[in-house]
């Protein structure tokens, strides 16, 4: 037996305990649905709506996967959870922003690449948050309430007073730094909480 | 030995309990507030003192923010025992599964509910201080109220059927996309799209004031959105109870009838949708369920301000009448007493045809000047749709659109003016063109240096030459 068997055999124990091979069903479930959307024509206020909508279900999945089953008896085990909790949520982030972005591709996508990719950290951050403080399991709920506010901040732009703060980043353009920047830091605040401690319930749902 | 009909009664009353204390829709309440507070509340808030205004986009807002919390929070609970397992382990209980489901289901539709009633009471309650007429709207809020139930049931079906840790964002995702992409494929007055309870009149018409303030509020479309969604409620609690395992043979087959009878009628209103019409009032009328009663202007008692020609608007208009007052004051004193000047300015109501697409026309209904001593209709710019204006773009428009159009009934039979009567318009109003070469500029300049007895005097003996369009650019002083 090979000094790297029971490393393997524990990553894939963990994988599997997270349901990443579902949450990695959803995501591409959600880029196949973005291509498919993206041959209809959309208004501006349609179009800008849409990868939100896509983001914020890549968003959930991934929070989703933060549930732990096992609770205290896991956290006891061994030094290399933060790893594996770290490694997974980092790898989906990046597995669904390629997603998204290859499904995008040759496409008019409203916002286009940095734009989507600004999204779905922040949400993605939103959902890791709300993971350590609701639980993994109810973790969606932080991107659902996000997107319901980001949809009506892009409404805002033609209906105003337009909502302009770069905390809600979906109202601003791809470029926008400010916005960038929050969303980059929920994600890091969302990622190191998560890494830390996990999600908060002890059993998962 | 069957249970009797009060213990059956009261083990429902006790299970609804137990399933309203652990219910999930209680931790959504303090996120629905806060949506409801940033989505719909600040948001209506800002707008007019209308009831039709905030009611129509409460509507709107309302069912964005509650679909998706609902529809999340019932597949979160439709797959409780899936999730945890006891699917088995539950078939050995008195109720039948159906039953148990529906107590879970009519646990977040009541929470929900509940912090329905609340949000409208709060967003009406504050409404009803400023409102100077009329009174709550309760169809758009029928329409809100109806939707808990449905898209509680749409997630308490995914979720049952589905039982899986993803399917509540899942659910909760594809209900809000489902809604807000539907409002893409409404093309026109008769689109069977209609249907879907976000929308809440004629889409794309923007914020209108004028919407049920002349004419009662049409509940055409809200009675079919409701048919609609209570077929789907009925469809989707029916579906719950179809497979093997949810009851006895009677069970199931009750649940089958529910289904057949809730897609039969929410198709039945899809289609009725698809026949809307715009009516001349701004609203979807349906003739399958139009009741001719609502054609009616509504009746009021107009609110009069004091100037050199009285201005009358109506009584929901009243917080705007000082603005008017003094926006036409000026316009107002140098035509009063001229032949053929108005004796009063009442407002008029607009009048709506529908166009190609989601495009939708304004005007005013009827002529602008009419009857003996004359009167003439007042349309005002905030009656036509569109975003809403700041006190001094309404003074703007007033002093520009409306007042131009006041002296133009006074100095021309004609809806086109000649140049000497554009020169004389643009003189009393002030607005002329600044280019030195420009005729017409130059007469309305020379027009406008006399002083306002000087054009008074002036258009006292040569008006009837001037609506005649028989007064040139060199007559004019």
């Amino acid at each position: 037996m090979t000094a790297g068997r029971p490393g393997l055999r524990l990553a894939r124990l963990y994988l599997a305990s997270r349901r990443i091979p579902a949450a990695l069903a959803v995501i591409a479930a959600c880029a196949v649905a973005l291509r498919i959307a993206l041959y209809w024509p959309w208004n501006t206020y349609g179009a800008l709506q849409l990868p939100l909508i896509i983001e914020a279900g890549c968003a959930a999945a991934i929070a989703i996967t933060t549930a732990c089953p096992f609770g205290e008896s896991e956290r006891a085990t061994g030094r290399w959870l933060p790893f594996l909790r770290l490694g997974t949520v980092a790898a989906l982030t990046a597995a669904a922003t390629g997603a998204l972005v290859a499904a995008a591709t040759g496409m008019h996508l409203a916002g286009g690449a940095l734009e989507t990719v600004r999204n779905l950290v922040g949400l993605t951050g939103i959902g890791l948050l709300c993971g350590a403080v609701l639980g993994g399991a109810l973790a969606w709920t932080g991107p659902m309430t996000y997107l319901i506010v980001g949809v009506y901040a892009l409404y805002t732009q033609w209906h105003g007073p337009a909502l302009t703060t770069p905390w809600i980043w979906p109202a601003r353009p791809g470029p926008d730094i400010g916005a960038a920047i929050c969303a980059g830091l929920v994600f890091a605040a969302g990622l190191a909480i998560i890494t830390v401690r996990g999600a908060r319930d002890p059993v998962g749902g | 030995m069957s249970a009797t009909p009060h213990a059956v009664v009261s083990g429902a009353i006790r299970l609804l309990r137990l399933e309203l204390r652990r219910n999930p829709m209680l931790w959504m309440l303090p996120l629905i507030a806060a949506l409801f507070w940033i989505v719909v509340y600040r948001r209506s808030m800002a707008l007019a003192p209308s009831w039709s205004l905030r009611a129509t986009t409460m509507q709107t807002g309302i069912v964005s923010v509650f679909v998706p919390t609902v529809a999340g929070a019932a597949a979160w609970m439709g797959s409780r025992e899936g999730r945890h397992g006891l699917v088995d382990l539950l078939t050995c209980t008195a109720q039948p599964r159906w039953a148990r489901q529906l107590a879970g289901w009519a646990a977040t539709t009541g929470w929900a509910i509940a912090a329905y009633i609340v949000c409208v009471g709060v967003l009406y309650a504050a409404t009803g201080r400023q409102a100077t007429w009329g009174g709550p709207l309760w169809w758009p809020a029928a329409v809100g109220v109806a939707s808990v139930p449905a898209f509680a049931a749409l997630g308490y079906a995914a979720g049952a059927l589905r039982p899986s840790r993803f399917t509540a964002p899942l659910v909760a995702m594809a209900a809000f996309f489902g809604l807000e992409i539907s409002a893409q494929f409404i093309h026109g007055n008769d689109s069977y799209w209609q249907v879907s309870p976000l929308v809440a009149g004629p889409w794309n018409l923007g914020r209108s004031e004028d919407l049920a303030t002349f004419y009662p509020y049409l509940p055409d479309l809200p009675r079919i959105q409701i048919i609609f969604l209570a077929g789907l409620t009925a469809a989707l609690l029916g579906i719950m109870g179809v497979p093997a395992g949810s009851g006895g043979r009677w069970l199931r087959r009750f649940a089958v009838g529910i289904t057949t009878i809730g897609l039969l009628s929410a198709g039945t209103a899809t289609a009725l949708a698809g026949t809307g019409r715009l009516d001349a009032h701004g609203m979807i009328a349906v003739p399958a369920v139009h009741d001719a009663s609502d054609d009616l202007p509504a009746t009021y008692t107009p609110v009069c301000g004091t100037a050199a020609i009285p201005i009358c608007v109506h009584p929901a208009y009243a917080a705007y009448l000082p603005a008017i007052t003094d926006a036409l004051k000026p316009v107002l004193e140098q035509i009063a007493g001229l032949p053929g000047a108005p004796d009063r300015l009442s407002q008029a109501a607009a009048i709506y045809r529908q166009q190609s697409g989601n495009g939708i026309a304004v005007g005013r209904a009827g002529p602008a000047v009419t009857g003996t001593p004359p009167v003439f209709h007042l349309l005002l710019p905030i009656q036509f749709p569109g975003p809403a204006l700041t006190a001094t773009q309404l003074a703007t428009a007033l002093r520009t659109d409306t007042a131009r159009a006041i002296v133009s009934a006074v100095i021309s039979s004609d809806r086109a003016l000649g140049p000497a009567q554009q020169a004389v318009a643009d003189g009393i109003l002030g607005l002329y063109a600044a280019e030195p070469d420009d005729p017409v500029g130059a007469a309305a300049r020379r027009f406008a240096a006399l002083t306002a007895e000087g054009r008074r005097t002036w258009l006292m003996e040569n008006l009837a030459a001037l609506r005649a369009g028989q007064v040139t650019l060199h007559q004019l002083p």
